[in-house]
């Protein structure tokens, strides 16, 4: 279900000034964000991200394709090793 | 049989019917484009003149995308998502469901043939 195009696109605005910031002081360092939820806009491309799965923080760097994605949609949350076999099983918690 | 862009050659239904045997053209793009010519409808697909052909060639040359451009479009959509590793395009690489269908029974359209495992449990009640 697409969102109500009255409505302008969900951007974390912290995200947005974090990143200005970043801008201004010239740091390259990736932006750690819990922000998934968030669209990916034009003020994004050619950033670094780290962007949270739950678990860890995966890195991303944003081109100019991903922009009207979300955060989320880059940084799996679930990991699955297969089923059955030997292989499998060897790696189990 | 009358031919329109090439390979198609829809048969001796009805017009409105027969357009719809074109890739990317369904019963809404049909019908307009019987109204925007001023076709009837109604006429058998073999009773179409070259006029009638031309005109219609011509709409959907023009003015839409159908066929080989609109299968390509379709491919380019989905290699994108593959490129940029979204959870779309990491579906479609590992040909599951895209939408979130539920994948513990059905989704055999994207499955393909069941590949039944050996010892699972159920197999054997299954002979």
């Amino acid at each position: 279900m697409g969102r109500s195009l009255k409505k302008p696109p969900y951007v974390v605005e912290r995200l947005l000034e974090k990143v200005y910031r970043a801008d201004s002081s010239g740091s390259r360092e990736p932006i750690k964000t819990w922000a998934r939820a968030s669209t990916i806009v034009p003020e994004f491309v050619g950033k670094n991200f780290a962007v949270h799965n739950g678990r860890s923080f995966l890195k991303l760097y944003v081109t100019e394709d991903m922009v009207g994605h979300k955060f989320g949609e880059f940084a799996p949350t679930r990991t699955f090793k297969g089923h059955g076999g030997k292989a499998s099983k060897a790696p189990k918690k | 049989m009358p031919r329109i862009l090439g390979v198609d050659i829809p048969n001796d239904k009805r017009t409105v019917i027969s357009l719809r045997y074109i890739y990317g053209i369904g019963p809404f793009l049909s019908e307009q484009l019987c109204v925007r010519t001023g076709i009837d409808p109604d006429k058998r697909a073999r009773d179409l003149t070259e006029d009638d052909l031309a005109k219609l060639a011509s709409l959907l040359d023009n003015e839409y995308v159908v066929e080989g451009q609109l299968r390509r479009q379709v491919q380019q959509n989905i290699a994108r998502l593959r490129d940029i590793g979204c959870y779309r395009g990491l579906r479609h690489r590992k040909g599951l469901p895209v939408r979130g269908q539920r994948t513990r029974t059905n989704a055999r359209t994207r499955k393909g043939p069941r590949k039944t495992v050996a010892g699972k449990k159920g197999v054997k009640e299954l002979r």
